[in-house]
Order: structure tokens, then sequence, then C-alpha cells
């Protein structure tokens, strides 16, 4: 069995333990089923994005949006707390894994996690939409979304010097792509200056991709920045493993 | 088995290991003894390849542990000084992850055993955060100890525990040693350097400043301490060779005296002129 194995089936312990606690499941949904509410049955019976339905722009930009706070969330958090505080981390660096076995494990654990609190936004899109949305790219979009940032989650872990470090840098950087890579609105609607900025945001290019139902050039450029973002972290994240030295 | 050759290793300003060399044979229990802050967990770290060091070199086995990490990580066991068990896990699922890790074979069975080498299969389903202290630390030793490793580090193995634990603790140690194993304990327990090692080196501020056993080391600064309280209330302690110099001396003092044998820490008092603490 391969070196990441044992972290990934760690975290999947204590994710049972959690999920047996019905506040984990209510957290895990809460935040997008307040702005599918908010924006999708208040603000969308009056608004219509590219023709169509408001309710049909916003879901898979949700499930975006959710699937990265949760792959970021949970790997930042808990990586910084079991190196910092905990330092279980300690048992996983002292073992003779590889670094790189390290990283997959901890990836793969936020990547679990993501898609988990997806899969419970998109049970409620099939509730109040027909699921058109759901389409291959759809869901290509976002297991590369969550692998992308539970890659960004080990490196906010990794990097983070006190637990509240970690909310510093989702003030910062999630919270701000939540808002403004398109999971709302499109994001040409923006001023040209901003617009530039938002491009560069990874965020906004899941936005872009999950929301296609073919592949065209738009779709091609965004995958490859996704794929390049997530390869960058990736070799980074597990970098500042092989570096790690208290 | 193990060298440790000029280690050097500073945080800022702070040098935590300043031109450390020792070397510690298969089969040995070796004491890195001093007092808060003397650098015995820098160098446990950085032999178990948890901090890097600025220079110097470490060998285990004949492996630079700086260049090989990966095949170090073989063939040791930690006891941390810090309790690093997953406080939301049982004590089966705590060793069942350091054991896949490890990629110890016949796991169940390696757990079931470690588990009751230490008293702890009754509460092998247990959640950690309701454990004691004092079965944090067996459970950690069990922990190191299922993958047979044939170095073990232990770091402050006993802090905090009830003197009762303690010795529990000190026998599970003994039997480790006992199985042919390189055992390298930090401590600042005086009772716990005597009681457990064939060599001791004294540690303070980074510098290695005396090696040996401890009887050699005891019998460098005199084998016997007369101890007084002087008229301005201060505890004075006079070191002689043998008892019938200390009885002697003890004749022209006035107050209540005291004849004990020394201990490792007269030794670090009189290197130094500190205690530990």
């Amino acid at each position: 069995m391969s070196g990441w194995y044992p972290l990934f089936y760690r975290e999947m312990l204590l994710f049972r333990r959690k999920l047996l606690k019905l506040g984990y499941l209510f957290s895990a949904m809460v935040v997008p089923i307040i702005y599918l509410i908010a924006f999708g049955f208040g603000l969308g019976g009056s608004v219509r994005i590219e023709g169509g339905d408001y309710l049909d722009f916003l879901l898979p930009g949700l499930v975006a949006m959710s699937s990265m706070n949760n792959s970021y969330t949970w790997v930042s958090s808990a990586l910084n707390l079991n190196r910092i505080y905990f330092k279980t981390f300690q048992v996983f660096v002292q073992a003779p894994i590889s670094p790189s076995s390290i990283m997959i494990g901890e990836v793969m654990a936020g990547m679990f996690k993501g898609l988990f609190a997806s899969v419970l936004i998109i049970i409620v899109g099939l509730l109040t939409t027909d699921g058109g949305f759901l389409t291959t790219i759809f869901f290509a979009a976002l297991i590369i979304n969550c692998f992308l940032f539970a890659n960004l989650g080990v490196i906010v872990g990794m990097r983070t010097k006190s637990h509240e470090d970690t909310a510093t840098y989702s003030n910062f950087f999630i919270m701000p792509m939540a808002f403004f890579s398109g999971t709302f609105f499109p994001v040409d609607k923006m001023p040209v200056i901003i617009k530039s900025i938002i491009y560069i945001l990874p965020l906004t290019h899941t936005n872009i991709l999950i929301r296609k139902s073919t592949i065209d050039e738009e779709a091609v450029i965004s995958l490859i920045l996704l794929i390049t973002f997530a390869l960058v972290f990736f070799i980074y994240g597990s970098n500042l493993i092989k570096r790690y030295s208290e | 088995m193990i060298e440790v050759i000029n280690l050097h290793k500073s945080y800022g300003a702070i040098k935590a290991v300043d031109g450390v060399s020792f070397s510690i044979g298969r089969g040995e229990v070796f004491g890195l003894l001093g007092p808060n802050g003397a650098g015995k967990t820098t160098i446990i770290k950085i032999l178990t390849t948890l901090t890097k060091a600025d220079s110097g070199k470490c060998l285990i086995n004949n492996n630079d542990v700086a260049a090989n990490p990966l095949q170090i990580k073989h063939f040791i066991g930690v006891v941390p000084q810090e309790n690093n068990l997953d406080r939301e896990l049982s004590a089966y699922e705590n060793l069942l992850i350091y054991g896949m890790l490890h990629k110890v074979s016949d796991l169940k069975k390696k757990i079931l055993d470690a588990l009751k080498m230490v008293g702890l299969w009754e509460r092998k389903d247990s959640i950690v955060a309701g454990f004691s202290g004092g079965m944090q630390r067996r459970l950690l030793l069990s922990r190191a100890l299922l993958t047979e490793p044939a170095v073990l580090f232990l770091d402050e193995p006993s802090i905090g525990l009830d003197p009762q634990i303690r010795h529990q603790m000190w026998d599970e140690i003994r039997k480790t040693s006992i199985e042919g194993r390189t055992v390298i304990i930090t401590t600042h327990y005086i009772e716990e350097a005597e009681a457990l090692c064939n060599r001791v080196g004294i540690l303070s501020r980074g510098k290695l400043i005396a090696l040996g056993s401890p009887q050699s080391l005891k019998n460098c600064v005199g084998e016997y301490i007369l101890e007084f309280i002087d008229p301005k209330g201060k505890l004075v302690q006079e070191i002689y060779r043998s008892k019938e110099e200390a009885h002697e001396s003890a004749k022209s003092k006035n107050n209540n005296v005291t004849i004990r044998k020394s201990n490792l820490e007269d030794v670090f008092i009189k290197l130094t002129g500190e205690r530990i603490e």
C-alpha cells in the first residue's frame, strides 16, 4: 500500500467521528444553503443571466465555492493545528514515507471533504432544478477544484505560524475569490481593471469550466490554467514538507 | 551505532546546540542530562529527522541522518516530550495508523502485544483524550516499540508522571534495553539518569560538559557530600573523596550536618555552579 494511504485513512477515521455529530453536516451545508435561499430563491426570481434562470447559473457556482471552502479549510486548519498544537504532524515526518506521500495523503483527505460537501449541495440542487448542470465537464472541474484548493490548504497549513494566521489567509484570498470569481454573477460585468485581477484567480476558471456543457476554447484555457495552478501548488506544498524543520 | 560530530544548531541568536560530539555503542542506554533549555530535545529532534542541524554530522548505523533521513526512519522509535498522539482516535487506532505508516507486518498481533505490554489492552477502544497522563505516556512507549526499532529515543519519558507510574515506566525501558536495543534518554531527573543509563552526557547551554558512566562522573567530583545550613540560612554543600574525610570535617561544624553519597546533580553543580531544574 502506498505511503499516503495511512494519512488518508487517519483523516477518514476522524471524519467518520465528526460525521456522527449533526453539527458537522449542518456546518458544511449552512453557508451555501443560505446563499441558495437568499440569492437563488429570493433574488433569483427577478434576475435572468445569459437568457436562463438565475438558479441554473448559481448552483454550479455554489458547488465550486463550497468545494473550494471545504477542501481548503479542512486541510489548512487541520494541518496547522496538527503541526503547531497537537504535534501529530511529527509522526508523519518521522515515518519512512516521502514528503510527496504526506502531501498526497493530506490532499486526498481534503479532496474527499470538498467532494462530500459538494454532494450535499448537488442533492439540494437536484431538489430545486432539473439537474441539467450535472455534466461530465462539471464533475471534472469539481475534482480539479478540490485537488487545487486542497493543495493550497497544505501550503497555508505549512506556512502559517498560528491558527489565527489561517483565518487571515482566508479573509484575503478565499473570501474575495468566493464573491468575485463568478459564483454569484458573471465576471464580465466587472470593470476592466478588476476583471484582469479576477482572471488570475483559480476559482474564476473553475466557475468558467463548471458551467460549460461542451469544450470550447475558453474551457481549454481555463482547464490548462487550473491544472497549472494545481501542479505548482502541489510541487510547492511537497517542497514545504520536504524542508520542514522544527 | 550512533555518532554525533561537532553538532551546531541555533534559533536566532540562541545557540541551542554548540559543538556537541559523542558516540553511543550498540545496546547502550545513554542519557542526555541537563536543565531545561540545555539542548537535549534539539539533539533528539536532529537525530530523529525532525530538525535540521546548522552544521555537524549525525550518523546512525553508518547512515548520515541529514543525507538519508528515509533510511534512518526505518530503525528508530521515538517517545517525544510533547504528547503527539491523536487524541480523538482510540488507542488501537493510534497504533494502527502508526503501524501502517511504518509498514509493520502482522500488525494486528503486534498491536495486541504492544498494548498488553503497557497494560492498555482493556482500553484499546477508548478515545485517547480520556486517558490519564500516565496512560498516554505508556501508549506513546508502546507505539514507539511497535516497529521493534533498533534505536529508541525517549525524550523526557517520565515527565509529569507520579512516582509510582514513573517506576513502572522505568521497568518498561529496562525491559526494552535488555532486548539489546540502543536507548537514548533525555531527562532532567537525576534519579532517572542514574537508574537507567550506562553512560551519561551532561549538557549545559548547548555544550556537552561531561561524559561518562554515572559512577565515574561522581568519582570525578568526590563520592560524599556534606550538607549543612550556614548562619545566614543558606544550604552549603562540600564534596569529599571519602566518607571518613566528610565525617572529619563534620566534627568542626556547629550545625546539624548531613552526609550523603553524591549524585549527578552534584556533578552538574560542581561543573556549572548551577542546579538542574
